[in-house]
């Protein structure tokens, strides 16, 4: 019956979702003899053989890059150059990605498990140290960014102990590492105090430095650094590039030359969309593989090897498994994130998957054949990924600003254009004082950092009435500020020398050019 | 009235919904109303049907959901992102929440909202 066939009866029936099976058979595709358990994309699977297929998929993804260069001799001498760091969320696909490794890589040696997985030609011995020393298992605990979450840091620490010959080796870190200098100091080495007594400015697009004299703890720098950000959006988007960049500099201090992440086929479209929303269109394709290199030349391979496998399989591997979800913090589940552009895109994307399976696979397919246009020329300092060449310059082009004072404009000063004539007064005479002798953060950044910093929602900012003046920083931006901080440098003379001269415009020339695109103020 | 019963199993944090109780045994009628109406006492032969996996979820919605049923149900159904198996096998595989619940069936949800 069609979902659409009789709009009278109840509300029910009227929205069926499609149905994924178009029940001609219910064989499994592979072994053409069981009844299937499982749809995967329109394909009918039994559970023996949906074990083997999950796997297949996993190494096909993760191993033609354990090698420094692949060999194209597909599995054969798979030999990285540094060790495993997996990255572990307690979350569907990160159990599922931890329990294939394990297996995969590091499964006790019973010839009973042996037979049954791999039949007579399974190379396991191959298998054997592919990585060097001993895997780590790293988990960063949010909670220190809410106020009413519960640590799960023992409940994961179980679940990785729970492998048999405890085979990982496990690493706990909190977000607010990203501001405890102690941290830095163990991953890295030594921050000069001239680096770290820098706070941000938030209350401009330049977003200057300025010498701070407080030195608050690391959870109350985390706590400041996320209350000061604009919107919903950004704050969740925080969270998630100082996690990363957590994890990228303990994977580097561990000589690891791999840091595997646990995102699904489904979370990997949801990022790459709403990364696409939110300006980071230029480092879309990085989302999907990308090689990191730290300041001091170590290179670590971020490799998704579920990104072919779709959250549905993850969970249905988990439950099959037997394996304990530890679940993540539930703001990121529910509530907190509801208006926060990655939440909506989360929810599109799951309905799409719901109801067709096929469409998400080509949403990550197509990004990550996505390839900016211009080269990048650097490392954004904030969350270490390419950073597009005169972003500045564009922004410039692409937005209507205000550039009430010329001089500003000339020193490439831009602002906000929602703040009032008052307010860009106010910012001009601070910025004014101090940008000759302070630092600018702005050149330094990508596009989607700069925007996650400076955008305000049109339903104001989240955590108004603080005030935004010297903002703490994570340690790693203050590292790679240390070599040119206090002397301005050449090359932002060329990031300057980018921008476009624009008209200036008040607010009320402003207002009359786009009159006929405004809303009624209600 | 008579009766079928049913094990209620829950996966992925799912449980979390239902009191944290992972596993449930549940009786529930073996006729329901077509519309899914889980406080009818007077059932009218004429608008019955037998027990079905969408009676089932609007019951569990009714009478054991603990918490916020938006994170449970969406449009009728389950909410997407929520994996339903019966007997260990894809309820797509079963006609989904047209599937006739049998005594003794076992019915696990699992939600794959928890991500990566
Ligand atoms: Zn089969
Ligand atoms: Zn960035």
């Amino acid at each position: 019956m069609s979902a659409c066939e009789n709009p009278n009866v109840d509300q029910d029936a009227l929205m069926t979702r499609r149905q994924k099976f178009d029940g001609k058979t219910k064989i499994c595709v592979k072994c053409k003899e069981n009844t299937g358990n499982i749809v995967i994309r329109y394909a009918v699977y039994c559970k023996s053989c949906f074990f083997p297929l999950i796997q297949t998929r996993f190494r096909k993804s993760l191993e033609p890059s354990i090698n420094v260069i692949p060999d194209g001799s597909r599995r054969k001498g798979l030999k990285a150059a540094g060790s495993l760091v997996i990255a572990f969320s307690g979350g569907t696909s990160s159990t599922a990605m931890l329990d294939l490794v394990a297996k995969t890589y590091f499964a006790q040696r019973t010839g009973d498990t042996e037979e049954r997985r791999g039949g007579k030609e399974h190379p396991r011995n191959l298998d054997r140290g592919v990585w060097k020393g001993k895997p780590v298992v790293c988990f960063v605990e949010v909670c220190g960014a809410f106020d009413d979450q519960r640590d799960r840091t023992d409940e994961i620490k179980a679940v990785v102990g729970s492998y048999p010959g405890t085979p990982f080796e496990f690493i706990p870190l909190r977000l607010e590492d990203a501001f405890n200098p102690l941290w830095w100091k163990q991953v890295t080495g030594d921050l000069s105090t001239s680096a770290l007594s820098l706070g941000l400015d938030m209350r401009n697009e330049d977003l200057q430095l300025n010498q701070s004299t407080s030195e608050p703890s690391p959870l109350v720098a985390l706590r400041r650094y996320l209350a000061s950000l604009p919107t919903q959006t950004a704050l969740y988007n925080a969270i998630h590039i100082l996690t990363r960049v957590l994890l990228l500099h303990t994977a580097a201090s561990r000589k690891a030359s791999h840091l595997i992440l646990g995102t699904s086929l489904t979370s990997l479209s949801v990022n790459l969309i709403s990364g696409i929303a939110q300006g980071a269109g230029f480092s879309v394709a990085e989302e999907a593989k990308e090689e990191w290199k730290s300041q001091r030349g170590a290179s670590v391979r971020v490799v998704r090897p579920l990104r072919e496998v779709g959250m549905k399989e993850c969970a249905i591997w988990d439950w099959w498994c037997g394996l304990h979800i530890v679940g993540r913090s539930r703001k990121f589940i529910q509530g907190g994130g509801r208006s926060a552009i990655g939440a909506l895109t989360r929810d599109f994307i799951f309905g799409l998957e719901s109801d067709f399976p096929a469409t998400v696979s080509t949403v990550a397919r197509t990004c990550a054949k996505l390839t900016p246009k211009e080269g990048s020329d650097g490392i954004c300092v904030l969350c270490e990924r390419p950073a597009q060449h005169g972003v500045q310059a564009w922004k410039s082009r692409i937005s209507i600003r205000s550039y009430d004072q010329a001089s500003s404009s000339i020193t490439g000063n831009t602002r906000p254009p929602h703040l009032t004539e008052t307010e860009i007064a106010n910012l001009t005479l601070t910025s004014q004082d101090v940008s000759a002798l302070t630092p600018s953060l702005t050149p330094r950044l990508c596009y989607a950092c700069h925007t996650t910093l400076t955008s305000r929602s049109s339903r104001g900012t989240v955590h108004s009435g603080q005030s935004p003046g010297n903002i703490p920083i994570p340690t790693w931006v203050h590292a790679a500020l240390q070599p040119t901080v206090g002397n301005e440098d050449s090359s932002d003379d060329d990031e300057d020398a980018e921008i476009t001269q624009s008209t200036k415009l008040s607010q009320m020339e402003m207002k009359a050019q786009i009159v006929d695109f405004l809303l009624d103020e209600q | 009235m008579s009766t079928i019963s049913l094990k209620i199993e829950f996966g992925g944090g799912l449980e979390l919904l239902f009191a944290n109780q992972r596993s449930h045994r549940i009786d529930i009628p073996c006729r329901v109303s077509t519309d899914n109406d889980t406080t009818v006492k007077e059932l009218n032969e004429k608008e019955a049907k037998a027990v079905d996996v969408s009676y089932l979820v609007h019951h569990m919605r009714d009478h054991m959901l603990k918490e916020r049923a938006e994170l449970f149900m969406e449009n009728g159904t389950v909410r997407p992102g929520i994996l339903v198996l019966i007997n260990d096998t894809d309820w797509e595989l079963e006609g989904e929440g047209e599937y006739q619940l049998k005594n003794g069936d076992e019915v696990v949800f699992i939600s794959t909202l928890h991500g990566g």
